[in-house]
């Protein structure tokens, strides 16, 4: 994936999650994230992503 | 806290209104071209109509070049321009270049980012420079040819009557009213642009609620010319916070409100100069410093739909605002103006027929849409538009510093050359090129030496490209082949701007004329051209066609065809 399509992708992900509304937020991104673990297909990199993006939240 | 506020460190000289020979309340001279309003896209367009010998009258409401807190920085691409414009020293010299920039959430820096520069370039990919700047070297280029830029300060338009055949301009001074019938009128008058409103054209599309407050100081400081960027900052938590360096120690801070906080409560000094103090005791910067401008700024995304409206042609700020993150405002301005001024001025000389003009506006509407695209991306990022945009900014920040791989949406995406990739005046490719700049692009930059007479001097491919149609014709033997000589006389006998330079990958001190060495054997390589072969430059050096094999006649059908361009 090149600059141009991370960018395409990260504004149609923040459209979305606007057009939704911010109660739905939470909901939505779960799904997504359960969507990409099934796409992943990769339990070890699944597991390390989930350490990864809990890591320097709590600060 | 109460700080003395200082003036911005420049004095502007004022000029006084001047009224022309009359007769019965019109100005006696019906004028080819009127630009209306004095800013950087007018000045330009000015110099660019004297390069082809075309006079222009040029109408400024104010007694000076502008004042405040306006567009500092000027791309490459732009310093290109100047300089076919004979203006480009100054800006070099004041100006303070600069190619990249950092980015950081709280105390982390989460990118350093670079804009392309390397050995081959000529000139930097960035430059800081106060507008006041900017229009001066502009206006000291302009006066140098007064005898066709004629200058009407304290002059404002009151309405335009706008025809088929030309348009009258109802104009107003201190030293009293008059009418100016006019050919043509290029409306570079600014975002508020009066003539826009009395032809009753909107702008359109997307204005942005985050807004930013934008302050000017004076500070000494040794800390080098870079894009500063501050998200979250420990010294305005919540906030993003934007630092450039200008030259005479003025900095610029644009800092960005909280939702519901009072646009007019914000930018009094009460409440700007702690912030800034608090800013500049996080960044370590101890000088002393005293506030010059403060004003506030909101991120529009608007665009004209066309910019030739029959008679009149719009450029600059009166087409299209664009956001200020980027850098694209000025920028675009100064393109348009390159743009607009060859063509009009083939036009006015009979060379090409008015159709040309149209090209104008399918190409630079291109672009502003472009320039909206990578303007509205930095926008989201910098001024979050919806909770969504706040929260995936938060989530790409605090991953950065240990993620490259979501880096790049911190990008400020600034300015860059834009391609004409659907110009009807492209000539498509007829051969297959693996490399090189396509129809519609500019040229890549590349050092050769010019020889002259067997003696060389160090220059870039862009010197080769002056305010005229360019071809660039790839030899063997560093001499011009006798048809495109001929052509060449041909074209220049009829009056059209044009020149032939021939490149060669080797040095011939005996070759007759001049010729452009390749010294670095890059231009050969990187353009995929061997002898032969052609590029083909408009006079604002975008590549118009390119041929493995030219013949002169390519060259003259594509030349001719741009002439009578039409958009079908």
């Amino acid at each position: 994936m090149n600059d141009a399509e991370l960018d395409a992708v990260y504004t149609r992900l923040c459209k979305t999650m606007t057009q939704l509304g911010e109660a739905k937020a939470s909901l939505f991104l779960a799904r997504f994230a359960l969507l990409a673990i099934g796409e992943m297909n990769d339990p070890d990199a699944s597991l390390k992503l989930i350490v990864e993006a809990s890591d320097g939240i709590a600060d | 806290m109460n700080k003395p506020f200082k003036p911005y460190p420049f004095t502007a000289k004022k000029y006084a209104a001047r009224v022309p020979a009359l007769e019965k309340g019109v100005d006696v001279k019906r004028h080819d071209v009127t630009i209306v309003g004095g800013g950087p896209v007018g000045l330009a367009v000015a110099l660019g109509l004297a390069n082809h010998g075309v006079r222009s009258v040029l109408i400024e409401a104010d007694d000076s070049v502008c004042h405040g807190s306006r567009a500092i920085c000027i791309s490459r691409r732009s310093l290109e321009i100047i300089e076919r414009l004979g203006a480009l020293d100054g800006f070099l010299k004041t100006g303070l270049p600069w190619t990249g920039g950092r980015s950081f959430y709280r105390d982390t820096e989460v990118l350093h980012f670079t804009m392309p520069q390397d050995e081959n370039q000529k000139l930097p990919p960035m430059v800081n420079l106060a507008q006041y700047h900017i229009e001066q070297f502009l206006l000291d280029a302009a006066e140098k040819r007064a005898e066709l830029i004629d200058i009407r300060w304290q002059t404002r338009v009151k309405s335009i009557d706008a025809r088929d055949d030309g348009a009258t301009l109802q104009l107003t001074t201190p030293d009293g009213d008059y009418a100016l019938e006019t050919e043509w009128v290029v409306a570079s008058d600014g975002g508020r642009s009066t003539i826009r409103e009395a032809l009753g054209l909107q702008l359109k599309g997307t204005s942005y609620e985050g807004r930013y407050v934008i302050v000017d100081i004076e500070l000494e400081s040794e800390r080098p010319t870079e894009r500063l960027a501050y998200f979250d900052p420990s010294s305005n938590p919540g906030s993003t916070v934007l630092v450039h360096k200008q030259p005479d120690n003025v900095w610029r801070i644009d800092y960005q409100l909280r939702d519901g906080e009072d646009a007019d409560e914000a930018v009094k000094p009460d409440n700007v100069i702690p912030r800034v103090q608090s800013l500049l005791d996080m960044m370590g910067e101890t000088g002393a410093w005293s506030p010059i401008w403060i004003t506030i700024y909101k991120a529009n995304a608007l665009t004209l739909e066309r910019y030739r409206h029959r008679r009149v042609m719009f450029a600059g700020d009166a087409a299209h605002l664009v956001p200020i993150f980027g850098v694209r405002g000025a920028n675009s301005g100064i393109d348009d103006a390159d743009n607009i001024a060859w063509k009009l001025a083939l036009v006015v000389k009979g060379l090409a027929s008015d159709t040309l003009l149209d090209s104008y506006s399918d190409e630079r509407v291109a672009a502003t849409h472009e320039n909206l695209s990578y303007g509205t991306k930095s926008t989201e990022f910098m001024a979050p538009p919806s909770f969504a945009f706040d929260l995936m900014r938060t989530a790409v920040l605090s991953l950065a510093a240990r993620h490259p791989e979501v880096r790049s949406l911190i990008n400020p995406r600034q300015t860059s050359a834009i391609t004409y990739a659907t110009s009807p005046l492209n000539i498509a490719d007829r051969d297959v090129f693996a490399s090189g700049p396509v129809p519609g692009a500019v040229l890549a930059e590349y050092p050769v030496t010019i020889v002259e007479a067997g003696h060389g001097r160090e220059a870039h491919l862009t010197d080769l490209a002056g305010p005229s149609f360019t071809a660039l014709c790839f030899t063997d033997d560093g001499a011009l082949p006798a048809a495109f000589a001929t052509l060449a006389h041909a074209l220049r006998a009829s009056g059209l701007p044009f020149r032939a330079v021939p490149l060669s990958a080797h040095l011939h001190p005996r070759a007759q004329g001049v010729h452009a060495w390749d010294h670095t054997g890059r231009i050969f390589e990187r353009y995929d051209a061997r002898p032969g072969t052609v590029y083909l430059l408009r006079p604002d050096g975008h590549v118009l066609g390119r041929w493995r094999d030219a013949q002169p006649d390519d060259i003259e059908a594509a030349i001719a065809r741009a002439l009578s361009a039409s958009t079908d």
